[in-house]
């Protein structure tokens, strides 16, 4: 039973009544095809999660779309190198809309730790991405909760606002964010100052307890 | 020359040259020149073009020669019945930083002797050219790219010297090389633009997107035309396909947007 549907008229033809978001929303989360992008040791966590033990199909995700045509749901599970970046664009400008994107794993997400010169740092760099799954990789738990959280914002989401799924064919092929975001968002942080020769930090060594951190 | 390899390969390992050698092979402390059949051979033969020879790991015998004659002794290595290295094991250089010299590095084994022997050639920085080594062993051909790829050394009269790891359009050096910094040279949002910009087309010649097409004349028979010119457009620097000259200058970033070629982001 839908949330907020009721059924009236006790005899035949009995009739349902529901909001339109409801319906369209609940047909659209319950059915996510995902086109797997899997490029590294992500995806094989990401068969895993498709294969019996974890079982992906429990929440109607039983048909891994192999082509972007018939796909809604994006999953990047690995690095994805600059080589790569315009084939993942263009897999992304080929499905069709309502669409969205899950960035799977560290590297995905923020380039993890490849800060080099042949990596994507952040696939949000090329794709707007729904939902980010931390992990290096993610158990097949991490995976399925991500898809979960992603039903959850479907759940959410209102047919009578056209920013959602508005799409601008001119920017296909094109970076997803502006220039100066991409260098701010790709700064190096964390381990990867140590190869950072002008880092600034005080000590790159290990952090051994919290009382140890600069302040 | 196949068929006759073929046949004298076979002809040594009837008379288990291998065996020979056997078990008495000096190693570790106690290997020296005379432990490498090859190496006093090439003594012989060659003389001071030979320039200098270590055991590496016990029995690895490593000979160091100068790029001018390196590709006349790899070639004698290859075809003379007593060495007859017929196996390119490996082809790659090593940037020890410090502008010393690189080192282009030959992995040779002997399918009919049972040896290996590695061979180093120096090229200096200023001057990174060595001869091609394809026509003896064809599995240089994609070890002699990825070399020059990641390296830069160039390698004279290969048949088609471009890049095979990095893409076409790459413009910021050869990313194994010491002095490259890490995240290399351009920004991360010319990186992706960059990136970005490139098409499936332009990644293959127009022979390689045909490969099992309709035209397969002159795909097969000769080393194309196309990608010859292609290689020497590359070593002048200039971008390599029509469609992605872009009016980049190194050292410029952002400039990149205000030249208004389609960096509209």
């Amino acid at each position: 039973m839908l949330p907020g549907s009721g059924v009236a008229g006790a005899g035949s033809p009995a009739y349902v009544t529901t909001k339109l978001d409801e319906v369209v929303n609940w047909a659209r989360r319950s059915s996510l095809w995902p086109m797997p992008f899997g490029t590294a040791c992500c995806a094989i966590e990401m068969m895993a999660s498709a294969a019996t033990k974890y079982d992906l199909a429990r929440f109607g995700m039983e048909r891994m779309s192999f082509s972007p045509r018939q796909a809604d749901l994006f999953i990047c599970a690995g690095r994805v190198s600059y080589k790569m970046a315009p084939v993942l664009r263009k897999i992304w400008d080929q499905m069709p809309q309502p669409k969205w994107a899950i960035s799977m794993g560290a590297c995905a997400s923020t380039g993890g730790v490849f800060d080099v010169y042949s990596m994507v740092q952040g696939i949000d760099t090329i794709i707007p991405v729904d939902v980010y799954i931390p992990g290096c990789p993610p158990r097949p738990e991490g995976l399925i909760y991500g898809i979960l959280m992603l039903q959850e914002k479907i759940r959410g989401e209102a047919m009578a606002d056209p920013s959602l799924r508005a799409e601008d064919p001119a920017r296909g092929g094109k970076p997803n964010l502006p220039p100066d975001v991409i260098n701010q968002i790709a700064l190096p942080y964390g381990n990867s100052t140590h190869q950072n020769r002008v880092s600034g930090l005080v000590s790159t060594s290990a952090i051994a307890r919290p009382s140890d951190r600069q302040p | 020359m196949a068929d006759k390899n073929f046949d004298e390969a076979l002809s040594g390992l009837e008379t288990g040259a291998a065996e020979e050698q056997g078990a008495e092979t000096p190693r570790g402390e106690a290997a020296d020149e005379a432990s490498h059949p090859s190496v006093p051979a090439l003594r012989a033969r060659f003389g001071d073009a030979i320039l200098h020879h270590t055991v590496f790991s016990g029995d690895e015998h490593v000979i160091y020669v100068g790029t001018e004659r390196s590709k006349e002794i790899l070639g004698w290595l290859a075809a003379d019945p007593a060495q007859r290295y017929d196996l390119l094991v490996d082809l790659t250089a090593v940037d020890y930083g410090g502008g010393r010299p690189l080192e282009v590095l030959y992995q040779l084994w002997s399918t009919t002797h049972k040896r290996q022997l590695r061979v180093k050639s120096t090229v200096v920085l200023k001057d990174l050219e060595t001869d091609s080594v394809v026509d003896i062993w064809n599995s240089a051909d994609w070890l002699e790219r990825e070399t020059f790829d990641m390296f830069g050394i160039n390698f004279r009269g290969h048949p088609d010297l471009r890049r095979i790891l990095m893409p076409d359009n790459y413009a910021e050096g050869h990313p194994l090389r010491k002095d490259f910094p890490l995240r290399g040279r351009f920004s991360r949002a010319e990186q992706t633009r960059r990136a970005l910009s490139m098409q499936v087309e332009d990644y293959y010649t127009p022979d390689e997107l045909h490969v099992g097409g309709a035209s397969s004349s002159n795909a097969t028979a000769q080393p194309n035309a196309a990608a010859t010119a292609e290689a020497a457009r590359h070593h002048e620097g200039t971008p390599s396909r029509p469609n992605n000259a872009e009016n980049w200058s190194p050292g410029t970033e952002g400039s990149a947007a205000a030249a208004g070629s389609g960096a509209t982001v």
